[in-house]
Formats: C-alpha cells, sequence, structure tokens
C-alpha cells in the first residue's frame, strides 16, 4: 500500500483535479517560459527546463512576470496542455486569476511545506473547494 | 469575504448581461483569493486584446477562433464612461510588413477586434509604455494595468496604484469600473522589503536595467528600496522597471529620495529600515550584463531597440547615430514603439534617417512578441534579451544603446567600448 498523506490549505481558485505531482521550489513565468502549445517549459536553465505540464499538479514557490499569464494558461487549456491544478507557496495574483478565469483549481497556505509533503511522481488529489490536498506517494 | 452593493450583487446576478454577470464574477473571485474586502472604483486601464499570432504557434484554428471569439464578446460592451482605457501591445503588426511571422489572417482578425475596441472606447495605443503615449495617472490614482513593465513604473515613478492584471481583470475593470482592493491599493502594502545599496556607476539606461535585472529576482514577490542612487532619466526608469518585472515578480519599488512615495529611505520602509541589505556595485553590475550574454560568436542577425516601447528621445538618439549610417547586411535593426510616438518620429525626420540607414520602426508590437526568427542578437533592454533567449531560442547580447547601434552597422558584436 502507498503512504497516503492528507494537507489543508487554503483555496485560491475553485475545483477539484487530480494528477501527477511536478514539483520543484522555484518561480516560473507562463509568459516566455512555458509553450502553451507543447505544454512544456522552455525557459533556458529553469529547473523544469523540458517537463511537460499537461495534467499535472504543479507544486512551485510562485509565479512571475507577466499580465500575459492568463491569456498563456488560457491557451493552453484551450490546447489541452494547461497543468491539472496549481500548489503555490505564494501566491501571484496573475497566477490566481489565471487559474480563476480558466476553472484551474489552485490551493496555497499549506499546514505544511509542500516541499516536504510532496514529491515528483506522487499521485495528488486537489480538493480546492474543500481546502485538502491528498497526496498518495510513489 | 467581498461585501457588495446592492448594485453589483445585481450585476452579478446577471441584471446587465451573461457577460457582465461574468465579468463581475471574476473580479469577486480574483478579490476574495487576493483578500479583498471590497470593489473600488477605477480610473484608468491597460488592457491586453491581441490575437496570439505565433504565441501560439501550431494551436489548432479551434483554439485561436475561441480565443478570437472571447474577445469580441469583451469589446461588443461599452467601457465605463468615468475610465481611460489604452490598449497594450500586440503580437503583430497592423502596419504592412513583408514577414512570414506577420500571419494575414490573424492582422485580418486583429483588425475586425480593433474596429470592436475602438467602438467600445478602448483607445488603440497598442504599446507597453501607455505612459509615453498620454496615459499618464496622477499620485494615488487607481489604475488597472497589465504589462508587469508598467505597473511597476506606474506604481513606484508616478505614485499611481495598479495591482498587476491580466487580460480579464483589466477588460472586466474596464467595463465595470471597478477593481476588487487589495495588494498595493492599500498604502500599508506599498512598503519597502528588499534594501538595495547601489554603489555602481550608472552610466546608460541599460546599466538600470541590470540593476532592476539583479534587484528583480532577489525581491520575488517584494518591495525592492534603492538607496543611495541619483534621480533616474525616464529612459532610465523605464529599464529599470521593465527589468524588475522580468526576473521577478515585483509590482512596485523606490528609490530613496526620488520616487513619490521615498522621500528618505525610511519612509521607503515606512519607517523600519532593515539592517540587513544587499550591493549592487561595479562588479554585480558586469556581473549581471554577463548572465545575459551567451554568445558563442560575433556575428549578428538582429538588433532591437525599443523594449520597453522607444520614447521620442531614444528614437532621437538612434538616429543621430545612424546619420549617414548603413546597417550591415543581413542584419536586422528594429527599433519598437508606439504609433503616437512613430508619428513624431515621423515629424522629425528621424524615421527616414533610421530607414535610409536600413533600420525600421516597427509598430503595434515588438520582434519577440512576433517570434521573428534571429540567431543572435543584440538589444538594449534586459527584459528584451530574457525573453528573445527563451520564446525565439537566439543567443542574446544586451548592451546599452551606443553599443547596439555599432553592433547593427558592423554585423558583428565589437565588445562595450
Amino acid at each position: 500500500m502507498s503512504e497516503v498523506l492528507e494537507v489543508k490549505g487554503r483555496v485560491v481558485a475553485r475545483g477539484c483535479a487530480a494528477g501527477e505531482a511536478l514539483v520543484s521550489d522555484s518561480v516560473l513565468s507562463f509568459w516566455g517560459e512555458v509553450d502553451p502549445v507543447s505544454g512544456k517549459v522552455i525557459a533556458v536553465g529553469h529547473p523544469l527546463e523540458g517537463q511537460s505540464l499537461r495534467g499535472r499538479v504543479l507544486v512551485i514557490r510562485s509565479t512571475k512576470g507577466s499580465s500575459a499569464t492568463p491569456m498563456v494558461l488560457n491557451l493552453a487549456k484551450l490546447e489541452g496542455n494547461a497543468p491539472a491544478a496549481f500548489v503555490n507557496l505564494e501566491v501571484d495574483s496573475l497566477a490566481a486569476l489565471g487559474c480563476i478565469v480558466n476553472g484551474i483549481p489552485m490551493i496555497t497556505d499549506l499546514e505544511r511545506s509542500p516541499f516536504e509533503a510532496i514529491q515528483t511522481g506522487d499521485h495528488v488529489v486537489v480538493d480546492a473547494n474543500a481546502g485538502v490536498l491528498t497526496i498518495i506517494k510513489k | 469575504m467581498i461585501g457588495l452593493s446592492p448594485e453589483q450583487r445585481a450585476i452579478l446576478n446577471g441584471a446587465r448581461g451573461p457577460y457582465l454577470a461574468k465579468c463581475m464574477r471574476w473580479l469577486v473571485d480574483w478579490g476574495e483569493a487576493m483578500g479583498a474586502t471590497r470593489l473600488i472604483p477605477v480610473d484608468n486601464t491597460h488592457v491586453l486584446l491581441p490575437v496570439p499570432n505565433l504565441v501560439a504557434r501550431g494551436a489548432s484554428k479551434e483554439t485561436i477562433e475561441h480565443y478570437v471569439r472571447d474577445l469580441k464578446e469583451a469589446c461588443s460592451h461599452r467601457t465605463n464612461s468615468r475610465c481611460i482605457c489604452t490598449v497594450h501591445t500586440l503580437f503583430l503588426t497592423l502596419d504592412d510588413l513583408d514577414v512570414p511571422e506577420n500571419d494575414p489572417e490573424q492582422v485580418r482578425m486583429q483588425r475586425e477586434i480593433t474596429e470592436l475596441a475602438t467602438a467600445a472606447g478602448f483607445i488603440p495605443t497598442f504599446t507597453c509604455a501607455p505612459y509615453l503615449v498620454g496615459n499618464v495617472p496622477l499620485k494615488g490614482e487607481v489604475c488597472a494595468w497589465t504589462e508587469s513593465s508598467a505597473v511597476v513604473y506606474a506604481n513606484s515613478i508616478l505614485g499611481a496604484r495598479t495591482t498587476r492584471h491580466g487580460s480579464e481583470s483589466a477588460i472586466a475593470a474596464s467595463l465595470l469600473g471597478l477593481v476588487p482592493e487589495f495588494g498595493v491599493l492599500l498604502p500599508e502594502n506599498r512598503k519597502g522589503t528588499l534594501r538595495v545599496e547601489v554603489s555602481a556607476a550608472l552610466n546608460h539606461p541599460t546599466d538600470w536595467g541590470a540593476l532592476g535585472y539583479f534587484a528583480g529576482k532577489l525581491a520575488g514577490l517584494g518591495i525592492p528600496v534603492f538607496n543611495d542612487v541619483r534621480r533616474p532619466s525616464q529612459d532610465e526608469a523605464k529599464q529599470l522597471c521593465a527589468a524588475l518585472a522580468t526576473s521577478g515578480g515585483v509590482t512596485m519599488c523606490h528609490i530613496a529620495g526620488v520616487t513619490p512615495e521615498a522621500p528618505t529611505l525610511e519612509a521607503a520602509f515606512h519607517g523600519e529600515v532593515p539592517g540587513d541589505f544587499v550591493s549592487f556595485t561595479d562588479a554585480t553590475l558586469r556581473q549581471t550584463y554577463r548572465s545575459l550574454r551567451d554568445h558563442t560568436g560575433d556575428e549578428i542577425d538582429a538588433v532591437i531597440l525599443g523594449c520597453p516601447h522607444a520614447s521620442i528621445r531614444e528614437i532621437a538618439e538612434i538616429a543621430c547615430l545612424l546619420k549617414n549610417q548603413r546597417v550591415a547586411d543581413g542584419v536586422r535593426l528594429w527599433v519598437d514603439t508606439a504609433r503616437g510616438t512613430k508619428a513624431n518620429a515621423d515629424a522629425m525626420g528621424y524615421t527616414k534617417i533610421i530607414e535610409e540607414a536600413g533600420g525600421r520602426i516597427l509598430c503595434d508590437t515588438c520582434p519577440t512578441n512576433m517570434r521573428i526568427a534571429a540567431r543572435r542578437i543584440v538589444t538594449h533592454g534586459f527584459k528584451q534579451a530574457h525573453y528573445a533567449r527563451n520564446m525565439i531560442g537566439a543567443e542574446v547580447i544586451v548592451a546599452p544603446t551606443e553599443a547596439c547601434i555599432r553592433a547593427a552597422l558592423a554585423g558583428k558584436w565589437l565588445g562595450d567600448e
């Protein structure tokens, strides 16, 4: 049996989703660092360079930068390449907006560090109505 | 929770139609997520209304059509009569431009959107620097701006108040005349978080870009305060703000003794000056330039100036450097600016000088937004260099304007001096 953890957090964007976690204690810009058509991180030298965000539960410190964040998320969603959900340590207002307008769940302010609780490859169920993550360790 | 007036509640419930109900829902949900307790009137918006062009290179026809349909729906509603609403850059130019990256079908779609947008009250400035073409909010003015570099400029240099907006929130603010009150709209959230002591000699606007690129990375979502530095020119402030928003998620900064809310270092930190600080020295300056110079050779094929969009003063300088000179064969020299600024450059004869030298003034957009193919780019903008590297996949060299022009004339990078 896999180990299962439940961690509570604060809801930023409502909804429910599940997927394989992609974890990096780093900051990512959707504008210029993510290609919405391939769904991949294209930032040269970024810890997530080359990784696909499609259907993943993206666990990062925060997003940064551009006003185009919601637009890139919208295009990625239309192409079927958006992350399934966001778990962020800090909330960048543009990622929050992008998640809200595109129906992508987002949770923050976890009761323990997401980088300790979640590893890349864990299966994570995000209930961003109740504000609970269920982490099934790989 | 956000408290809504009866009128706001009615809009949320559909009293003014489904689209405005959706806009109100976006503002309410976004505000609640960010800790707002009310919506407040907004005086000034800068919105993003572009067709995606090559930002969505390879996307399906359905994706583009869906996206364009949403923009048209937004532009079929009148902007709020209280607001001045200007428009951000596009991902293509509406001028005739004979490059494959200016997709004619999407130019046609953008023209249709523009027609609807202007009828709705959106002023087609098509620029990332609205403060250079007449949208100059006063201190304390509540704004809803897209374009993170312009947001930093508005908050820091002008003392206006805007959180960083995306397309949907800026459209909703324009149509409803409201924004959720959170973040830097509240005075207590405009307090400095990172003290940066500047000892480097800052001689060019691009040096100020280096300062911003360095500090943005360290500040993250915080508010850097620069100390012991002279008053920047408008072009220098533009580079500083753009670079801060590129390497970090910065919404504003202060320059002690210079910017409107920082008459002193103490004021910038609301009385609590941290003892800890980071230093920006001549060595840091050089190191920051090196971080955006990854060229493996000296031959270049593109020089990009006007990031953020060039001011008339920058265009005058570029024209002066290019007069009676000729850009090397095989090099594209682009000067990106707003239509309004180009009209002045035309009148002053600068456009003619730049074109006679083999350069081009590009309106509405920039080569990175258009994904113009290039192998090795020289640019005076840290922002342009950062994004061109990822989005075009080009090697980049960031350098002050004069060194960029020398490279354009020689067809190769000749170094800084």
